[in-house]
C-alpha cells in the first residue's frame, strides 16, 4: 500500500494564553496541523483569540504552556519557568506577517522599508536587495512608487507595500492578521488581489479575516475559533455553507447577515 | 574636597521673608496673565487684520526676548517714556504680568483653537446662536483645555520672578543675594535659596502631570 | 522726552561683540546640552531603577528652580567645591548646559514614547536585530520627531543666555546695559537691545512651526 504521506507545516499543540496573571486567558489550548500549501482562514467573534495566535505564531506573545513546531522543527515552547517562552530564531524569521496597520516604517521611503531587513539580517548586497525589490513592486503595480514615503501613498498602497516587505524574506509562511479591517471599502480589493496572487503561487498562509467573501475566495481550509478553543475546522464550503456547531452557525448567519 | 558645611549661618527669617515677596510678585502676575491674558487672545485672534496684527507682534516681542531684558527696559524705560513713578513692587508685577500675559495669550488661542469641529457642529444642529456656541461651547471647553500649561506658566513665573532681584526688588533671590555676601556662605545659601524655590514649585509641576494625564486618559 | 538713535552708531562694535559672545554661549551650549539631554532621555525610560530616579531627580531639580539660582550657584559654588578657579565662560557653558540638557531629556523622552508599538511588531516580524532596531528605526523617528521641539529648547536657551550678564559675563545683554548706564539713554539702548534678541528669536519660532508642519506630514501614517 502505498500512502500519501506530508509532514506538517505547522503543528500546534495545546497552546494556551493569558493576559493579567491568568486572570483572562485567550487561548485554552489550541490543537492546529497545518499542511504545505494550506491557505488557513480564521473566523471568530471579537476576543475570541484569532489575532491573539497569529501573534503567538510570529513570536509577538509569550504563552503559557504548550508547543508549536515548523517545518519539523521544534520553534515555540514553554520554558522550564512559568514566565519564560522559548522561541527559536533562526525558525521564525521564515515566518512573514503583515497588520492591521501598515506598520511601515514613516521615515524610510518604499524602497528603503523593503530593503532593511534583507540588507541588515541576511548582509544581501544592497544594489541586489534593491533589484529584488524592484521587482516585486513591479509585480504589485507599485513600480512607481518606490521613492514615495508611506504618508504618501493611500491605505491599500501601504498593505501592499507591507506585503512586498514581508516577502522580500523569502518566507515559508505568511500571516495576516486583519490586513485590510482599516482600509477604505474601495481600497479592500486592490490588497485582496495581491494575496490571491500569492495563493495562485503555492504560498502557506494563515488569515484573519471579517471578510467572509474574501475568506471563501482564498481559504483551502476554514477555522472557527471562539471563546480560546477551535469550534469547528473544515473545508470553507462546509464551515462557511453547512455548519455543523451550532455557534458556528449562529456566527455565519450573523455575519452574514451584516455583510448583505 | 575640603570645604566644611556650616548651613547654621543660613538664618531663614530673611529668606522666608524674601519669599513672601516672590510670592506676591507670582500671585499678582498670574491674576494678570489669567485675565488680561484671555483678552489679550481674543484679540490676536481678530477677524480684522489691523487688529490682529499689531497684538500678534506684542505677544511676540514678550516671547522672543529675554524676560531680564524686558524686566530691565520696564524698569528703566517706563518711567522715562511716559513719566510716571511707580514704587518697584508695582513695576515688578507689570512686568512679570505682561509677559506671562503674552504667554498666557498663546496657550488660550491654541486650546480655543483646538476645540473639535464637531463641538461646534453639534452646537449648530441643536440651534445655538454663535454667541451662545462661542459662551456655551468653545470657552469653556477651551478654558479646561488650557489649564495645564497656564498653571506651567504660572509656575515658570514665579522662577522667572527671581530675576526682580537684579533690579533690586526684596525678593528670595534678592534676600539669598544679600545673605550670601554676609555671611560668606554661598554654597549654603544658594542650596538653600534653590530648595525653597524647588519645593513651591514641583508640587505644581505634579499636579500639572496629574492634570495631564487625566485628560488623556478622557480623551482615549 | 527725545529720543535719539543716533548715539548707538558708536557702540555698534561693542554690541556686535556681546552678540558675539551670546551666540558662542548659545551654540557651544546646545552642543553639549542636546548630547547630554539625549543621554539622560535614554536614562529616564531605562530599567535600572537608581538610572532612572538619578536623571529623574536631576530633571525635576533644574526644572524646579529659577535658572539664575542655578547660574548664581555654579557661579559661586562650584569653584569653592572643585577648589579650581573656573572663568567666566566656562562657569556660564556649565550652568546654561545643564539646564538645556533638562529641558531638552523631556523632549526626547516625549519623543522616544511616541513611537508606537506596532513599529516594534513590525521589527520582530522582519527579524531585525536589537542594534538595527535602535539604530535604523527608533533613533531615526525619535530625531525627527524630536526637532520641532527641540528648536523651541534652543530659543530658550538663546533667550535665558541673557542671565549670564548677572554674573558678570560680556554678553549682549551686560554690553548694552553698561552703554544704556554710560550714556543715560535706557530707553534707546536697551529697545535696541531687545530688538536684537527678538530679530533672531523669531524667524526661529516661525521655522518651528513651519518644520512641524512638515515633519508631520512626512511621518503621519
Amino acid at each position: 500500500m502505498i500512502m500519501s504521506f506530508s509532514l506538517p507545516l505547522v503543528k500546534m499543540q495545546s497552546l494556551h494564553k493569558s493576559y493579567a496573571d491568568g486572570a483572562i486567558q485567550v487561548l485554552k489550548g489550541i490543537d492546529i496541523e497545518m499542511k504545505p500549501g494550506e491557505r488557513v482562514v480564521v473566523i471568530g467573534p471579537s476576543g475570541g483569540g484569532k489575532s491573539t495566535l497569529l501573534r503567538v505564531m510570529m513570536g509577538l506573545e509569550k504563552i503559557d504552556s504548550g508547543s508549536v513546531t515548523f517545518d519539523g522543527k521544534p520553534y515555540i515552547s514553554s520554558g522550564s519557568s512559568e514566565s519564560k517562552t522559548v522561541i527559536d530564531m533562526s525558525v521564525r524569521r521564515s515566518i512573514g506577517m503583515v497588520f492591521q496597520h501598515y506598520t511601515l516604517f514613516p521615515h524610510l521611503n518604499v524602497l528603503q522599508n523593503l530593503i532593511l531587513a534583507p540588507c541588515k539580517v541576511r548582509g544581501e548586497a544592497k544594489s541586489k536587495a534593491q533589484d529584488r525589490a524592484q521587482t516585486l513592486l513591479e509585480r504589485f503595480g507599485l513600480g512607481a512608487k518606490a521613492k514615495a514615503y508611506p504618508a504618501q501613498l493611500s491605505g491599500g498602497q501601504k498593505q501592499r507595500v507591507a506585503i512586498a516587505r514581508a516577502l522580500m524574506l523569502d518566507p515559508k509562511l505568511m500571516l495576516f492578521d486583519e490586513v485590510t479591517s482599516a482600509l477604505d471599502p474601495e481600497l479592500v480589493g486592490e490588497v485582496e488581489q495581491v494575496i490571491l496572487q500569492l495563493a495562485a503561487q503555492n504560498m502557506p498562509m494563515m488569515i484573519v479575516t471579517h471578510d467572509m467573501w474574501f475568506a471563501r475566495n482564498i481559504a483551502s481550509r476554514v477555522i472557527f475559533c471562539a471563546g480560546g478553543v477551535v469550534v469547528e475546522d473544515g473545508p470553507p464550503e462546509q464551515v462557511l455553507g453547512s455548519p455543523k456547531e451550532e455557534r458556528t452557525k449562529e456566527f455565519i448567519d450573523r455575519v452574514f447577515h451584516i455583510n448583505q | 574636597m575640603d570645604y566644611t558645611f556650616d548651613f547654621n549661618a543660613v538664618s531663614l527669617a530673611p529668606l522666608l521673608k524674601g519669599l513672601w515677596v516672590s510670592l506676591e510678585l507670582t500671585v499678582a502676575a498670574n491674576v494678570i496673565g489669567i485675565v488680561f491674558g484671555f483678552g489679550l487672545a481674543l484679540l490676536i485672534m481678530s477677524p480684522f487684520k489691523l487688529v490682529r496684527l499689531p497684538f500678534m507682534l506684542l505677544v511676540e516681542f514678550f516671547r522672543c526676548t529675554p524676560a531680564i531684558v524686558q524686566i530691565v527696559w520696564i524698569f528703566y524705560c517706563v518711567p522715562m517714556l511716559f513719566d510716571v513713578f511707580l514704587d518697584p513692587i508695582t513695576m515688578g508685577v507689570l512686568a512679570l504680568g505682561l509677559n506671562l500675559m503674552a504667554f498666557n495669550a498663546e496657550a488660550y488661542r491654541a486650546s480655543i483653537q483646538a476645540v473639535p469641529k464637531e463641538q461646534i457642529d453639534a452646537g449648530i444642529a441643536l440651534g445655538l446662536t454663535p454667541i451662545q456656541r462661542i459662551l456655551h461651547i468653545v470657552f469653556p471647553t477651551a478654558f479646561r483645555a488650557s489649564v495645564p500649561v497656564l498653571l506651567t506658566n504660572g509656575i515658570v513665573i514665579f522662577q522667572q520672578s527671581a530675576l526682580v532681584a537684579i533690579v533690586a526688588i526684596q525678593d528670595l533671590m534678592y534676600q539669598g543675594k544679600s545673605l550670601a555676601t554676609e555671611t560668606y556662605r554661598p554654597i549654603e545659601t544658594f542650596t538653600v535659596v534653590a530648595l525653597i524655590y524647588f519645593a513651591v514649585s514641583f508640587p505644581v509641576t505634579q499636579i500639572v502631570g496629574l492634570l495631564e494625564r487625566r485628560r488623556q486618559l478622557l480623551v482615549s | 522726552m527725545e529720543l535719539d538713535f543716533s548715539i548707538l552708531s558708536k557702540f555698534q562694535y561693542a554690541l556686535l561683540l556681546g552678540l558675539w559672545t551670546t551666540l558662542k554661549l548659545t551654540v557651544i551650549c546646545i552642543v553639549l546640552g542636546c548630547a547630554l539631554g539625549f543621554a539622560v532621555g535614554l536614562a529616564r525610560t531605562s530599567r535600572n531603577i537608581v538610572l532612572r530616579a538619578l536623571s529623574s531627580a536631576y530633571v525635576e531639580f533644574f526644572r524646579g528652580t529659577p535658572v539664575l539660582v542655578q547660574l548664581f550657584w555654579i557661579f559661586f559654588c562650584l569653584p569653592l567645591m572643585l577648589g579650581v578657579e573656573l572663568s567666566n565662560f566656562t562657569s556660564g557653558v556649565v550652568a546654561l548646559t545643564l539646564y538645556m540638557g533638562a529641558i531638552t531629556s523631556e523632549t526626547f523622552r516625549a519623543s522616544l514614547k511616541s513611537i508606537g508599538p506596532e513599529q516594534f511588531d513590525a521589527c520582530v516580524a522582519l527579524g531585525l536585530p536589537r542594534n538595527v532596531q535602535v539604530v535604523n528605526v527608533v533613533l531615526p523617528q525619535a530625531v525627527l520627531r524630536a526637532i520641532p521641539t527641540l528648536l523651541s529648547n534652543c530659543v530658550s536657551l538663546f533667550k535665558e543666555s541673557a542671565l549670564v550678564s548677572a554674573v558678570g559675563m560680556a554678553d549682549l545683554m551686560f554690553v548694552g546695559q553698561n552703554i544704556s548706564n554710560n550714556t543715560a539713554r535706557p530707553v534707546e539702548v536697551l529697545s535696541v537691545v531687545a530688538l536684537i534678541y527678538f530679530v533672531i528669536a523669531f524667524p526661529l519660532t516661525r521655522a518651528v512651526s513651519v518644520i512641524e508642519a512638515r515633519i508631520l506630514g512626512k511621518l503621519a501614517i
